[in-house]
């Protein structure tokens, strides 16, 4: 055991907020703590300050926090697809081609009516439409584009993403499967967010076994035996 | 150095590798700088000098860079640990012949480099802009050997513990060889398109992440404690800064193509992990402020601590700008512009700098066993160091903002050129002042060598007065 996974040798848990070492391990450790000189270099075995463990868990809720895709993340074009069958509808088209208005006026209307057809149905876009409004300027670019999107079979238009004046699959993840569809895909609100948390929590864990193999904080070093 | 590039090993006085390291880094800090400072003035005055083609910025932009990164700043790392890692190990260097032959063979390949570089033979990658014979030649003549001999010191060693300075250095350089091999894929293998730009990413950010940051702390873990005579507050957040480090920056990379069409989880993931630099960050930066308690009189009076301290302090905008400007919602305003220019001299030129400067300080007059030259001379490096890289920063991040705005704004580039002129100049002006505060730095520590005091057996360079 001790010659491929020497962390865990001489393991103790019947206190491990205080240590993890057996009385042996403790012991060895103190004594090269303080009979060693490292290039006259000593070494204290203090905590970390309790405002600065908040200030850590503060950033951890930080970074989830602030990289959560409220801004930035390209919308998928799936969110636009219910606007192009009522812009095509007789009271959209109506408006679009009122010789009464002018064509700035003609959109923001067609675009209100649009809009508020689209609230009546409940919709899981709802949010993301909210992140990412589109003037009808923006609609007419990616129109075409769009609709024959939607008359391909076996597209998910959840997979597209806008980029400027395209719409392209620009989110790789998950084969495909006999089928046509992905193996996997992550919802919008996960991107890359479980495992962010895995990640840490096993940094935490792997981080707090080392820092506690070390003599208890409450012991310390004396430096005029080495010094 | 050709003397002792042919004598056995046993006739080769220790720390001999460090001092030709520490001298050829200063050299080519000089050489950086100015090149840097040429480079400036272009930008400045666009018309200055625009005849020979070697010369036009596309070219001296690079070598400027490779000129620092790995002339300056990884020289300065090779002298550091060559006399560091074996005093904190209670030895001697495995082989001070291996570190010469290594200084030799370094300035060779960087001089072979650079001249690619300017004679139009580049990648054309950002900060991985050699050509790959070169990036071979970098990982396994230059940074192989010097790995080999910092690892051998470290196994042969007079201690049972490893102190905490010396865990960075091994894991860095060991590091940096995987960094060179793998980031340099796309050549080797002719990699385009997106996985080009990610590997070319993924190089960069590890080089700093896991070369030039952890280095730098590293060695200000050995000297504030070495020169105050104070215990390092705690070894055991010292145990929490490397790992977090391992952890958190040698992550995916995707926050710098926050753009590209790159899979969304693996930006966000590479985002999460950005802004968790700043664990190894905080607990770095209090570990070793910390360790100045009751000894902080130092700071004023002592240059290695004054530079140390200094670098340290920097530290903390490197990591606050670090942590969030790649997160979406600024990364969109910032990205592309003079702010990320300010952020890498902040890194380069603030932080690490004023490290490695501190080791340099201190282990020529370690090694040479003289006493600093002229404390006038290295406080008059220590301010055209600093304010020029404060005029530097500050320029280049107020260039940044405006550049932000006008491409938010879909401001005409010509308007955005005109409006950002006078921070142009400012910049040439505190980029000069580091160039030319490093011909004083190379003649002090020249003196120290030739005409400083010795200083008595036993006493340390701290432990004696300033002279001049």
């Amino acid at each position: 055991m001790s010659k491929f996974l020497p962390l865990f040798d001489g393991l103790k848990l019947n206190s491990p907020l205080k240590t993890m070492s057996d009385d042996a391990g403790v012991e060895n450790a103190k004594h090269i703590w303080e009979n060693e000189s490292l290039g006259g270099i000593a070494e204290n075995n203090n905590p970390l300050p309790r405002p600065v463990v908040g200030l850590l868990l503060l950033t951890f809720i930080t970074a989830m926090a602030w990289t959560f895709p409220l801004f930035g993340q390209r919308p998928s074009a799936a969110i636009y697809s219910d606007y192009i069958g009522i812009y095509k509808s007789d009271p959209v088209q109506r408006i679009l081609n009122d010789t009464t208005l002018t064509s700035k006026e003609a959109d923001e209307r067609a675009m209100a009516m649009i809009e508020k057809a689209l609230a009546e149905f409940p919709s899981k876009y709802e949010f993301q439409r909210t992140q990412h409004p589109i003037t009808m300027s923006d609609l007419r670019i990616m129109e075409d584009k769009l609709i024959e999107l939607q008359q391909t079979p076996g597209i998910d238009l959840e997979e597209y993403s806008i980029i400027g004046n395209e719409i392209v699959v620009a989110n790789f993840e998950g084969n495909y499967k006999a089928d046509g569809t992905r193996e996997k895909k992550q919802p919008w609100w996960d991107k890359g967010y479980k495992t962010a948390i895995f990640w840490f929590l096993g940094f935490c864990l792997a981080v707090i076994i080392t820092v506690k193999r070390l003599p208890p904080i409450d012991w310390k070093p004396d430096h005029s035996v080495a010094h | 150095m050709i003397k002792y590039l042919f004598a056995k090993e046993k006739d080769i006085p220790g720390g001999t590798a460090a001092i030709f390291f520490s001298f050829s880094a200063i050299m080519w800090f000089i050489i950086g700088t100015g090149i840097g400072s040429f480079n400036a003035a272009k930008l400045a005055f666009p018309d200055w000098f625009t005849h020979l083609y070697a010369l036009q910025f596309g070219h001296m932009r690079q070598v400027h860079v490779h000129a620092v990164i790995f002339g300056w700043i990884t020289g300065a790392f090779a002298a550091s640990a060559m006399y560091v890692v074996p005093q904190l190990g209670n030895t001697k260097l495995w082989s001070e012949k291996l570190g010469v032959w290594n200084c030799f063979l370094w300035n060779v390949g960087l001089a072979l480099g650079l001249s690619t570089l300017w004679f139009g033979m580049t990648s054309g990658r950002e900060y991985s802009d050699f050509i790959w014979p070169i990036d071979i030649y970098i990982a396994l003549v230059m940074v192989l050997p010097l790995f080999i001999n910092i690892f051998m010191s470290i196994v042969t060693r007079r201690t049972q513990g490893i102190y905490t300075t010396n865990w960075f250095f091994a894991g860095s350089f060991f590091m940096l060889i995987i960094v060179f091999l793998v980031g340099n894929a796309p050549e080797f293998f002719h990699l385009t398109g997106l996985n080009e730009a990610y590997m070319t990413w993924w190089f960069a950010h590890n080089v700093l992440g896991l070369l030039i940051t952890p280095v730098a702390a590293a060695i200000t873990y050995y000297i504030v404690p070495k020169v105050t005579g104070n215990p390092l507050y705690s070894h055991r957040v010292g145990h929490l800064h490397f790992w977090s480090i391992v952890v958190f920056y040698s992550t995916p990379a995707a926050h710098h193509l926050m753009s590209s069409p790159l899979p969304e989880w693996l930006k966000s993931f590479a985002s999460v992990e950005g802004v968790l630099i700043l664990v190894p960050a905080v607990a770095y930066v209090c570990n070793i402020l910390l360790t100045m308690q009751g000894k902080w009189a130092m700071f004023v009076e002592n240059v290695e601590i004054k530079y140390t301290i200094t670098g340290v302090l920097l530290a903390i905008p490197l990591n606050m700008q670090g942590g969030f400007q790649q997160t979406r919602a600024i990364n969109w305003y910032v990205h592309g512009t003079g702010w990320i220019v300010a952020h890498a001299h902040l890194a380069l030129l603030g932080f690490s700098t004023f490290a490695e400067a501190a080791a340099v300080y201190y282990g020529i007059q370690t090694i040479a066993r003289r006493k600093l030259y002229s404390l006038s001379l290295a406080n008059f490096h220590f301010w055209m160091l600093l304010i020029g890289f404060s005029l530097y920063w500050v320029s280049m991040t107020i260039a940044g903002l405006i550049q932000g705005a006008g491409k938010i704004y879909e401001v005409p580039y010509m308007d955005i050129v005109i409006a950002e002129h006078p921070y142009m100049i400012v910049r040439w002006l505190g980029g000069t002042m580091v160039f030319l505060g490093n011909f004083v730095w190379l003649y002090n520590m020249y003196m120290t060598v030739k005409a400083g005091d010795k200083l008595p057996v036993g006493l340390q360079p701290q432990d004696v007065a300033y002279v001049r």
